[in-house]
């Protein structure tokens, strides 16, 4: 080990890190909005990656360009999934319902992408995704740059929409409480739809970016989406920001551990600290104790 | 101020959460121009009948009418847009979010932009808190200070109806007074105010009319002075202190929990 091994490390694991705070973030705003907690996010980002592999091999579509096709398409797919399952969900049993819910939809999609796509690992091709540029005398992939870049300009977007726009005033008022919300005007309930849409778009990016980067298949859904919830978790369920710094942190750390104890270590590195934190901090790093009930 | 024209009506109003009602068959007028009080007992159904009126519970019989238009069935969303407007029993207010923000959010369903800064400067006229804690977050205020800037933010709608759920809920009662005083003054600015309040005797006091609820239905209406008169009320609701009957709780506290 060494300073310029344990320096690759850190800023690869910031750019991965800000792609997983990405995906990440359109789970915690599901939850914030809607108390919903979205099991299916995993399978979302790889129906994402499938959709991007079916543009790149079939039409010839640069990876980028397609995010035109697949961002709008994950969109609505998540537009239909909340109209058609999530918003039938009422009372007490919310949360807990909306786990085993959208737990059934990631089973069918799985299902589906496993018959389309079969079981066999792919990759998302690209020029620029086995291409490296030297930085600090380590080489650092284009994809990884290019995903950060991406993950910057989406959460930046998703800023100027939360703060800068009225649409954006009335999902932070969402957030903060449904029933104050709905007594000045705000309708909670497409307010939460259109929400569900976009945390299920963000993932057509994150996906694009997790295919270029690792070989899939349907079932890497299981463990992408027990990383994204150990995130938003440690984040504090509902919160946006804490949502990006675990992302990041995590996924650095991750990589950190890997490199100075050996990768072995870096799962368990990664849930360890979640037990340390949950158990020092219950609401996670930046959520608010007794805000929501689960 | 006129107060004689018939403004707001329940009719043989019928409501509850899931499994039982808590409202059973409330009639009486709220009439324009007027401040009227409901007053009642723990559980009478106060809090209760006003989510009917702003949507937020939809009853399971019965009508509300407001200026000719029924109310049952609407979204709060339409609701406020025919001029009613709720500041709830809770603190309402978006706490990470600054004062200036959450006032001017009190007119989300207003779209033109110098419209909403017109009404955010008179706004700040009649409650200065607004503009000297413009940039501090809500979170941060005092309860009474809170309940001052939801006040505040309720009128960002110009409401011809103000529906309050227990404003005086957690203040001191020097805030009670200045409290109870802007009621006083939106009032006069020409807002109708309906409100349920636990501090029945002050707010019945600056009442046009009382209304009192007991097991979900109207026991007795009448002007604030009649209902503040009554022996009988007096003797329930008011702490007063003539005799009362054996099934009577002269100490029967005001607060409501559903």
């Amino acid at each position: 080990m060494n300073g310029t091994a344990v320096l690759h490390s850190i800023i690869d694991g910031v750019l991965t890190g800000s792609v997983y705070a990405l995906m990440a973030t359109g789970l915690t705003l599901i939850f914030g909005v809607m108390n919903i907690i979205n099991v299916a996010q995993g399978i979302f980002v790889i129906l994402g990656a499938y959709l991007s592999y079916a543009l790149s091999v079939h039409l010839g579509i640069d990876l980028f360009v397609g995010l035109a096709i697949t961002i709008p398409t994950l969109f609505v797919v998540g537009i239909v999934v909340e109209r058609v399952f999530l918003s039938r969900i009422k009372g007490p049993e919310r949360v807990v319902m909306s786990i085993l819910v959208t737990y059934a939809i990631s089973l069918v999609i799985e299902g589906v992408l496993n018959m389309v796509f079969s079981a066999n690992y792919v990759e998302l091709h690209a020029w620029y995704a086995n291409r490296s540029v030297r930085v600090f005398g380590f080489y650092l992939g284009y994809i990884y740059l290019l995903g950060f870049g991406l993950a910057v300009v989406l959460l930046g977007a998703l800023y100027v929409m939360l703060y800068r726009t009225r649409f954006g005033s009335s999902v932070r008022a969402s957030l903060a409480d449904q029933t104050a919300a709905a007594l000045i005007g705000i309708n909670v309930r497409r307010v939460s739809t259109i929400c569900f849409g976009l945390g299920v778009a963000v993932t057509a990016a994150g996906g694009m970016i997790y295919g270029a980067t690792n070989a899939f298949n349907a079932s890497s859904s299981y463990d992408l989406i027990s990383r994204l919830l150990v995130i938003i978790v440690l984040g504090g369920m509902g919160s946006i920001g804490g949502a990006l710094v675990a992302g990041i942190m995590m996924i650095t750390i991750e990589d950190l551990v890997s490199v100075v104890w050996g990768p072995v270590w870096s799962n368990l590195a990664f849930f360890l600290i979640l037990v340390v934190v949950l158990s020092l901090r219950p609401q996670g790093l930046f959520g608010k104790p007794s805000v929501r009930v689960a | 101020m006129s107060t004689s024209t018939t403004f707001l009506t329940f009719d043989g109003i019928v409501a509850g959460y899931g499994g039982g009602d808590v409202l059973r068959g409330v009639d009486f007028t709220v009439h324009e121009g007027g401040v009227t009080c409901i007053v009642g007992p723990n559980g009478s159904g106060k809090s209760t009948l006003l989510k009917t009126v702003s949507g937020l519970l939809h009853p399971r019989l019965g009508q509300i009418v407001f200026k000719g238009t029924a109310l049952v069935g609407k979204t709060p969303r339409e609701i406020l847009k025919l001029g009613i407007v709720q500041v709830p029993q809770q603190h309402s207010l978006f706490r990470e979010m600054s004062v200036e923000e959450n006032v001017s959010l009190g007119a989300f369903l207003v779209r033109d932009r110098a419209e909403v800064a017109r009404r955010l400067s008179s706004v700040r006229e009649m409650f200065p808190i607004v503009a000297s804690r413009a940039k501090d977050k809500a979170g941060s205020l005092s309860g009474g200070q809170q309940r001052l800037v939801e006040f505040a933010r309720c009128l960002m709608l110009e409401p011809e109806l103000v529906v309050l759920d227990e404003p005086s809920m957690g203040l001191d009662p020097k805030t009670l007074r200045s409290m109870f005083d802007t009621i006083k003054l939106m009032n006069e600015m020409g807002r109708t105010v309906l409100l349920v309040e636990q501090n029945a005797r002050q707010a019945l006091k600056l009442s046009h009319h009382g209304v009192v609820l007991e097991n979900g239905q109207v026991r007795l209406s009448g002007t604030g002075k009649e209902v503040l008169n009554n022996p009988e009320i007096g003797a329930l609701y008011l702490g007063g202190t003539i005799k009362a009957g054996p099934e009577m709780h002269p100490d029967v506290t005001m607060e409501e929990t559903d």
